[in-house]
């Protein structure tokens, strides 16, 4: 497809199923790079991170916590600690708007499964809940916690499948976890983004190189909001559902933490500019009634023709 | 401090930039057999459906070919089953997605019928990156279920 002067380049481009939705991944390599394997790793880097932080397995680390944790500290995996470390950051950033300890308000809402018959009714969400060690070990402060990773490593596992590739000599690329996405090398990719209020129709599109992307929006899934495993956005401040915008899609350095703030910017919307500062990040808004809002760093590269 | 930046979009404009479908090949049957099985060689067991993969005079698994509806049109995949029944794979051999208001159209949808991921649809070719809220892969996990209940331990 790709073919610069006598510098062959091969493109590959992969989907399959994983973390509860459709995990697609592009990689362009010049000729003698195994395309092939590194598929295949940065498939496997993303599994991995299903198989670690799923709340729907009790034997993820995030299961093994959810059970566990209160009682004696856990050592969990270097990714697993990875991204407790920086949920914790930006639960303290945020003012407690990105918090991991939602999973009970989610649980009763019916978009998490319960799995003992003494699952906490409300949520925990003390700052200081849950405690990393040295070690990778990890504690809960309090009977009551139960963490749920939903909100964040989707964009965790892009990070590592990138990684995955870059061992492999991927000159460049492009991982789209659902909506959750990294552009690689090479030139700016043309990112179309759904309307969240009618996903069936584009909104406009985002021009995007070297960055991630990630989306949030009200709706629990864009087509059919009923029996999916994704999660809503919840309020902890109150408790409910984040209702004041349709939509949000954030632009960052990292996918993990592109995801983790469209969470925070459903909630507080312009009032998280600080924060999208903070981690270098922009970010689009769409309200109830259509009108969208872009943060200034991230307005050139819209267009809104679609 | 960052500033914020108010568009005001008219509805119609959102409508006529719309695409009405798109669909993304990434693997034909064939290849995706021996991206499951390299080197293997393939006996079909049920016409179009299941193959055995063999190499070295040895079973080295089961490959099934299967499609779920997604959110309106088909989604092609495949699992690879490992000798005694269990998941080695699954492989997204075509998905397909459709905007604007066409979908429920009987003519329209009929163009889908009976296309094998051996005769690409391209639809719109430029839509290929897509944000939004996250895709429920849902009905892919229930057919790789349905697949086991099946399949899983049954193939010899």
């Amino acid at each position: 497809m790709a073919d610069v002067s006598n510098k062959a380049l091969r493109k590959v481009r992969r989907a399959r199923p994983l973390l509860g939705t459709f995990v697609e991944i592009e990689a362009e390599a010049r000729s003698g790079a195994d395309l092939d394997a590194a598929m295949e790793a940065a498939f496997a880097a993303v599994a991995e991170v299903h198989r670690l932080m799923s709340f729907h397995e009790p034997d993820s680390d995030v299961g093994r916590l959810n059970r566990e944790a209160h009682l004696r500290p856990l050592v969990v995996h270097d990714w697993t600690c990875q991204v407790l470390q920086a949920a914790i950051e930006l639960n303290r950033r945020s003012g407690g708007i990105f918090d991991i300890a939602v999973a009970p308000i989610l649980q009763a809402r019916g978009l998490l499964p319960c799995f003992d018959e003494h699952a906490p009714t409300a949520a925990v969400t003390r700052p200081d809940g849950i405690e990393l060690l040295a070690g990778n070990a990890v504690r809960f402060r309090d009977p009551d916690v139960r963490v749920d990773l939903g909100g964040i490593a989707k964009g965790f596992a892009v990070d590592r499948a990138r990684d995955a590739l870059g061992r492999f000599g991927i000159v460049s690329g492009i991982i789209n976890a659902g909506g959750d996405l990294l552009v690689f090398g090479g030139r700016a990719q043309t990112i179309h983004l759904r309307d969240p209020r009618d996903p069936r129709r584009l909104i406009c599109s985002i021009a995007l190189s070297n960055e991630a992307l990630a989306s949030s929006a009200r709706r629990v899934d864009p087509f059919r909001s009923a029996g999916t495993d994704d999660t809503a956005v919840i309020d902890p401040t109150t408790g409910r559902a984040a209702t004041m915008l349709a939509g949000v899609t954030v632009r960052a350095p990292s996918c993990m933490i592109a995801d983790a703030l469209t969470k925070v910017v459903m909630v507080s919307g312009t009032d998280a500019d600080e924060l999208l500062t903070h981690y270098d990040a922009g970010a689009l808004l769409v309200e109830q009634g259509g009108d969208i809002q872009s943060t200034s760093n991230l307005s050139d590269a819209i267009n809104r023709a679609a | 401090m960052t500033q914020w930046i108010r568009y005001t979009l008219p509805a119609a404009a959102i409508i006529t930039a719309a695409a009405p479908a798109y669909a993304m090949r990434y693997l034909s049957i064939e290849e995706a057999q021996q991206q499951a099985f390299p080197k293997a060689h393939f006996t079909e067991v049920q016409a179009g459906r299941v193959w055995k993969a063999e190499a070295g005079g040895k079973v080295a698994g089961f490959f099934v070919f299967d499609r779920v509806i997604g959110k309106h049109l088909y989604i092609d995949y495949a699992v690879a089953l490992t000798p005694s029944g269990a998941v080695h794979s699954v492989e997204i051999l075509e998905y397909r997605e459709s905007y604007g208001g066409d979908v429920r159209s009987e003519s329209w949808l009929s163009q889908f019928n009976g296309k094998t991921s051996a005769s690409p649809l391209k639809i719109n070719g430029d839509i290929r990156n897509i944000s939004g809220a996250t895709l429920s892969s849902t009905h892919i996990t229930e057919g790789v279920k349905r697949i086991l209940a099946t399949y899983g331990g049954r193939l010899k």
